[in-house]
């Protein structure tokens, strides 16, 4: 069993995963809160975007990633904010138009191959030495800010407007969440992703709400669920040579059904 | 604590959506200390007002100044705890006991990086037990009573230890009997502990004896300086037009649903 602590990508993928598993949960926890949870399924095709030019154009895909992810999850939050559009609406055409951009940007770059597979759906080989940088220094500046500010994070989802007349800065907070949102997702990708990491950011926090307890336990059995799916997924992902997103989604949505049936009235 | 200084001084403002007026040209001022009724007929404008004098809705004209300050300048929303109108109409399945949202009061007032202090938890704590959900405090909100969960709801918008409370009508799906003790809770906190209240309600006849002023909107504000009187107040029928004697049902506390 140990023997897969050997290798040193493993050793990598492992550091990055738990990292990952943390952001996603517990950023999710607010996402889901707020009825936001198309919001990260848009980020990661917006970041997909960057992975394409960064793919394309030669340069470091997760860091390009980042920055597209960045601006699109500004745009979506201006939008959101200042025109009266169903919020539901905006994810999804941003979402399909991010996803049509890619797609575009790879075909005419040439690049539809096992690199990009491996940022569709994960993969536990491809994190590098940089990567790990990246994911951890990023990492640790959204997980800084998230728990900084969750209390106020926390009120904001429960009522907006009473959290905005208790002097709560709501218009900063969200724009914050959205931000490092973006960050995480976009640092996820090579473990989970792009078209699976909605799922480790959703999933945990949905079964951890069926033991109806308090915010942080549920926030709490949310972190849990994602560590211990990402921990199970990457085992199971390195002994069938299987995609780590994959084995990890499922892992995530097997602990639900477990918690729906536990939870069951 | 300034007593000259109104709380909210209201300069003619009038708010619009679509060429709709939905207020006009109100005027008023609040002083600390009162107790406010504030009655008037559904889409007559009370919650639009409210969320006026809370910079959620901005004026399409007037000036409108909060503890002196223009509200654009004004930066002490913890002074104000305010219950609006879906109050006890919480997601069943939001994560939070009872405890949780109390403290929510707390945390604009704590600021970002400094902790949860033996006082916050006092006066957590003291919020609770004055609106007697303390043997509650574990409970998720989702599984309380539409009583519970309006007491759980004014207990937040007290652990800011605020200087005013408007609440918006809180008192859907709340039976009669913790009405009454809820209206004896208000008197109280004005009385003893001076806190202004603003108080949108419907139910005006049980509270007359209570408030000092009555505000009656119906896209104009008009106020009755002497609520004792106010069922007979002259603009009251006008006001209301049809809703007219539904009010002075009330006089005679009985609630047209018990059927009396
Ligand atoms: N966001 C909005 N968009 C469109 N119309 C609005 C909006 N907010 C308020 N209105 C309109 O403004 C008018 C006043 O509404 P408001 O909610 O202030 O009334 P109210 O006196 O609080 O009524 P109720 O007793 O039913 O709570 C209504 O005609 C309503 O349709
Ligand atoms: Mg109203």
């Amino acid at each position: 069993m140990l023997e897969i602590l050997e290798y040193d990508f493993m050793q990598r993928a492992f550091v990055a995963g738990f990292l990952i598993a943390t952001l996603a949960s517990i950023s999710g926890t607010f996402i889901v809160l707020k009825r936001y949870s198309l919001l990260s399924e848009t980020l990661a095709h917006s970041a997909l975007v960057g992975v394409a030019v960064g793919l394309v154009a030669g340069y470091n895909p997760l860091w390009v990633a980042v920055i597209v992810a960045l601006f699109f999850s500004w745009l979506i939050e201006y939008l959101r904010s200042s025109f009266s559009l169903y919020s539901d609406a905006i994810l999804s055409i941003i979402l399909s138009g991010s996803l049509a951009l890619a797609v575009i940007v790879v075909s005419l770059g040439g690049a539809f191959n096992n690199s990009l597979f491996s940022y569709l759906f994960g993969s536990i080989l491809s994190v590098s030495s940089e990567d790990l940088v990246t994911i951890t220094a990023f990492g640790s500046l959204a997980l800084g800010v998230l728990l900084i500010f969750s209390k106020e994070l926390f009120f904001i989802c429960y009522d907006e407007e009473v959290a905005k007349v208790s002097g709560i800065k709501v218009k900063f907070l969200n724009f914050l969440l959205v931000t490092v949102v973006a960050i995480i997702i976009a640092l996820s990708i090579r473990i989970v992703g792009s078209l699976l990491i909605g799922a480790l950011m959703v999933i945990p926090t949905v079964a951890a709400l069926q033991f109806r307890v308090g915010f942080k336990n549920t926030m709490f059995i949310s972190l849990l669920f994602a560590l211990f799916s990402v921990l199970f997924g990457m085992i199971t992902s390195y002994y069938y040579s299987l995609p780590s997103g994959a084995t990890i989604v499922l892992s995530v949505i097997t602990l639900f059904i477990f918690s729906l049936i536990i939870n069951k009235k | 604590m300034n007593f000259k200084i109104p709380i909210f001084d209201v300069k003619n403002l009038s708010f619009a959506l679509r060429e709709n007026t939905i207020l006009s040209n109100i005027s008023l001022e609040i002083f600390h200390g009162e107790y406010i009724a504030i009655i008037g007929p559904n889409g007559g404008g009370k919650t639009t007002l409210i969320r006026m004098l809370l910079g959620l809705e901005k004026p399409t004209s007037g000036e409108l100044k909060l503890f002196g300050k223009r509200i654009s300048k004004f930066k002490e929303w913890h002074k104000i705890g305010f219950v609006p109108q879906r109050a006890s109409l919480v997601d069943e399945n939001f994560p939070a006991t009872v405890q949780d949202i109390v403290k929510m009061g707390r945390i604009a007032k704590y600021g970002i990086f400094a902790g949860f202090s033996k006082k916050d938890t006092q006066v957590v704590e003291d919020a609770m037990r004055k609106m007697d959900i303390l043997h509650l405090k574990g409970k998720m909100v989702g599984t309380l009573s539409g009583g519970q969960r309006q007491r759980t709801m004014i207990a937040r918008a007290l652990a800011s230890s605020p200087e005013v409370l408007i609440l918006d009508e809180p008192n859907t799906g709340v039976d009669m009997i913790s009405q009454r003790r809820f209206y004896k809770l208000l008197s109280k906190l004005n009385k003893e502990e001076k806190i202004t209240i603003i108080f949108i309600t419907h139910d005006i006849g049980v509270i007359a004896d209570d408030i000092t002023r009555l505000f009656t909107i119906n896209q104009k504000a008009t106020i009755c300086n002497n609520p004792k009187e106010t069922l007979s107040c002259e603009d009251m029928s006008i006001l209301y037009g049809i809703d007219a004697h539904l009010i002075s049902n009330h006089k005679h506390n009985c609630s047209g649903e018990n059927g009396c």
